[in-house]
């Protein structure tokens, strides 16, 4: 008898527990709806309200907490319009494109909008049918592509666009004006050539040991290096071939046999963050992206960053090969897209679009960021943030001539940017010569491209 | 019990006698069992419809020890077997997590006889084990036989040998990556002052063929503490009469290890290597936090079979290539594992 009364109770417990798991849902789903403070027996979601259908749009973005922009945007659209309620989802910046496209694998996303961090996860989304075409949305809505500057080119799929940039990062060269200063150099300029570029680097740096300064500093990815590469306009990482990088690599070892740069092998065994190596002091140049802004900016406003280190810094726009014209620069972008799950498609697209659009890129670039559409008014709003660079060449150095991406569409290019990424290793561990490296990086990708 | 009931029960007794009349004429004891065996079960399904009841006590009591099991098993099922079975299947398809999943035969295989990323990953992997093994197990024994015996602060040097084991695996390699540090660590530092070692000849131990080297002395040295728990039970498992007899009999310290210890240690060293073999197979974590530098990934020197799985399948959504790699993988686990356990059998025969 004991026995018996012991399984109905624990019968009782599981089935109360799942039922708390699902009423906890319930109520998490009706805090989320403003609309819904009466009953919701009484106030069916679905039925139009005076001010259009009430619309809750599930967007997919990344540390919401350290990025300012999500919740901005969410507000500034939601006051805009009064019906639409956007529902934050966080999957974590760390393996976000797998996350995401976890996700959309199978039937159980419920996602309308969904964040593009990288074109390697927009291929692979592409390929598995999660996102919707937008193009006849775009034409339906008379959008003028030509805003962004030709990167949505570099994203077609089959002539098919299938998100729309709202965010743009493109690199620049930020330099420490009193290394300068120490040194009695004059400051790097917005049109140098890579050769320019090297001699100016061997000039600043001091390889006395204790109060080294290094030249140039490069990160450990592999577009800090190989990809000055394709700034001619003629290559992209999809070429399968690629001779044209030998003289980058070449002339970054030489940097660090002549200590001008900091060793590669040094750097990753250590792991040293760009922003550490830069705001210690030592550094005085470096190829970084303008993410770097706006880090920059905040940390020696707050003191992390000794601002007798690192506080007098400049901007200046990416080196360029002989006869190309400079503010050629990489790029990348974040950019929206829609589930083809989703049901409620036209206001998830009003809602890209308007992020992607000017509005969005006001918010944007008042957090100190730089949205996809820039125009002299944006670049303005962040040339005019507390702690930008007070110099003309600094703010010049914000408008950009052509813009490559890191990664443009192939359906290979997680593929392609993971040979290329083993083997740019290996040159710079030195296991393996520049010649051999490329052969290697030509041998496996014209694997993968079926060459 | 109503008359059908009484006439069923009827049926199985009359069946029940006529076997038990067969069973006196019986004299092959393989058939007698059989049909004892029938006997029974008849007479078990009478007793229960006599009892109305609507399944057997027998059934019953099996049925509350499935119950028991049920929990457990259908984890298992659902989070393991199912899986299992899934990936097996998947390695001979074309699957990328959602399109329809297309059956590509032995073509998975056959393209990673030619997989240039796939052979270094099968021989870093091999490498790596081949060398961690023998190296484990010597070490975790060496330090448990000392361990074991009667010295000042034991219990210390016990839980000193065993916090590598506990510890954070992102710390300790944030440590051992400032001691091997290429150029500022103190073991380089000692090679350029004490040995003389040149600037430029100096180690670097996490790129190049080093990285296994470091990769295997950092395993030893993480995972000895944990096999030697395992050797010290099996240490205090053999009798000390064995250790006075060998002593009456004039043995010194080398042959009581090598004639008393070492034969009774067989069964634990047979577990630690079974062990220690799969889970260095399965090597990913710290291959990818000691040598993937600042972004986790591998170059071809270090690159490891569970990481070459990873990436075709969560990067590349390649998922049946990915379950063929896993599936060459099991294959050699299970491999090596069935050789170890003849060898044991050998041994014991």
């Amino acid at each position: 008898m004991k026995k018996k009364l012991l399984s109905v109770l624990l019968a009782t417990a599981m089935l109360a527990s799942l039922f708390t798991g699902c009423s906890s849902k319930n109520a998490e789903t009706e805090t989320n709806n403003p609309a819904a403070t009466t009953p919701a027996e009484e106030t069916p979601s679905a039925e139009p309200t005076t001010e259009g259908e009430a619309v809750t749009l599930k967007w997919a973005i990344w540390d919401k907490d350290i990025t300012p922009y999500w919740t901005a945007l969410k507000d500034a659209y939601e006051a805009a319009n009064s019906n639409v309620t956007i529902e934050l989802t966080d999957l974590g910046s760390t393996d976000y494109m797998t996350v995401l496209a976890t996700e959309l694998s199978g039937s159980g996303s419920d996602f309308d909008v969904v964040t593009i961090k990288d074109v390697p996860g927009y291929a692979t989304l592409v390929s598995k049918n999660t996102l919707e075409p937008l193009d006849s949305y775009i034409s339906e809505a008379g959008i003028d592509l030509s805003q962004y500057g030709g990167v949505d080119s570099q994203v077609r799929v089959n002539d098919s666009l299938y998100e729309l940039p709202f965010r743009n990062d493109f690199w620049l060269i930020y330099y420490n004006k009193d290394i300068f200063d120490a040194a009695g150099i004059s400051y790097p300029d917005n049109d140098m050539t890579f050769e320019e570029y090297d001699a100016l680097a061997r000039q600043v740096a001091d390889p006395t040991f204790g109060s080294q300064i290094y030249g140039t500093h490069y990160h450990t990815w592999r577009s800090a290096v190989q990809l000055f590469g394709v700034l001619d306009g003629k290559h992209s990482i999809l070429d399968g071939n690629y001779d044209f990088f030998k003289p980058y690599y070449e002339m970054i070892l030489k940097e660090e046999d002549d200590q001008i740069a900091r060793n590669y092998a040094d750097l990753s065994a250590e792991g040293l963050h760009y922003s550490a190596a830069f705001s210690g002091g030592d550094v005085a140049m470096m190829n970084m992206g303008s993410w770097f802004i706006s880090t920059l900016i905040a940390n020696i406003k707050s003191g992390e960053y000794d601002a007798s280190l690192c506080g007098n810094w400049g901007l200046v726009k990416y080196p360029h090969a002989e006869g190309v014209a400079p503010g050629s620069t990489l790029g990348t972008i974040t950019g929206l897209a829609v589930t083809s799950v989703s049901d409620q498609k036209q206001a998830a697209f009003d809602f890209v679009k308007w992020v992607s659009g000017e509005e969005g890129a006001k918010v944007m670039a008042e957090t100190g960021n730089f949205p996809a559409l820039m125009n002299s008014e944006i670049s303005d709003i962040i040339a005019g943030l507390e702690g930008f660079p007070a110099d003309e060449a600094s703010k010049e150095a914000l408008s950009v001539s052509n813009l490559y991406l890191e990664a443009p569409y192939a359906e290979n290019v997680s593929q392609i940017n993971d040979i290329l990424d083993t083997y740019h290793k290996s040159i710079m561990n030195r296991e393996i010569t520049v010649d051999e490296g490329i052969a290697k990086m030509n041998e496996e990708v014209g694997k993968v491209l079926g060459k | 019990m109503n008359e059908k009931k009484a006439a069923r029960v009827k049926k199985l007794e009359t069946e029940a006698a006529e076997l038990m009349q067969k069973l006196q004429g019986e004299t092959d004891i393989r058939q007698k069992q059989k049909l004892i065996a029938r006997r029974d079960s008849i007479q078990r399904k009478a007793t229960t419809i006599k009892n109305n009841r609507l399944i057997s006590r027998e059934a019953k009591r099996q049925l509350i020890a499935y119950s028991f099991i049920a929990p457990n098993f259908i984890g298992f099922a659902v989070f393991t077997l199912i899986p299992v079975v899934f990936a097996f299947i998947l390695a001979f398809t074309n699957w990328d997590g959602s399109n329809p999943i297309s059956f590509a035969g032995f073509a998975n295989f056959k393209a990673l006889a030619t997989d240039t990323f796939f052979l270094a990953a099968l021989k870093n992997t091999l490498i790596y084990v081949i060398g961690t093994v023998p190296l484990t197990m010597v070490a975790s024994l060496a330090l448990a036989v000392v361990l074991n015996q009667k010295i000042r602060a034991r219990g210390l040097f016990r839980t000193v040998a065993f916090f590598p084991y506990v510890a954070s695996l992102v710390a300790i390699t944030a440590v051992w990556g400032m001691i091997f540090h290429p150029s500022k660590g103190p073991v380089n530092y000692l090679l350029l002052t004490v040995f003389g070692v040149a600037q430029q000849e100096l180690p670097k131990w996490f790129s190049g063929s080093l990285v296994l080297f470091t990769l295997t002395l950092f395993s030893v040295w993480k995972y000895m503490g944990y096999y030697m728990v395992i050797y010290l039970a099996g240490l205090q498992g053999i009798s000390a009469e064995l250790y006075e007899a060998g002593g009456l009999d004039g043995a010194n310290t080398w042959q009581k290890f090598r004639f008393i210890t070492w034969p009774q240690l067989r069964a634990t060293t047979f577990f630690v290597v079974v062990m220690l073999t799969i889970n260095c197979f399965k090597v990913y974590d710290i291959a990818v936090m000691l040598a993937g530098g600042g972004d986790g990934k591998l170059s071809t020197s270090a690159t490891v079979l569970v990481y070459y799985i990873y990436q075709n399948a969560f990067n590349y959504w390649k998922l049946g290539y990915s379950s063929a790699v896993a599936m060459v993988l099991f294959a050699l686990v299970l491999l090596i594992t069935v050789i170890q356990f003849r060898y044991e059998k050998k041994l014991n025969a």
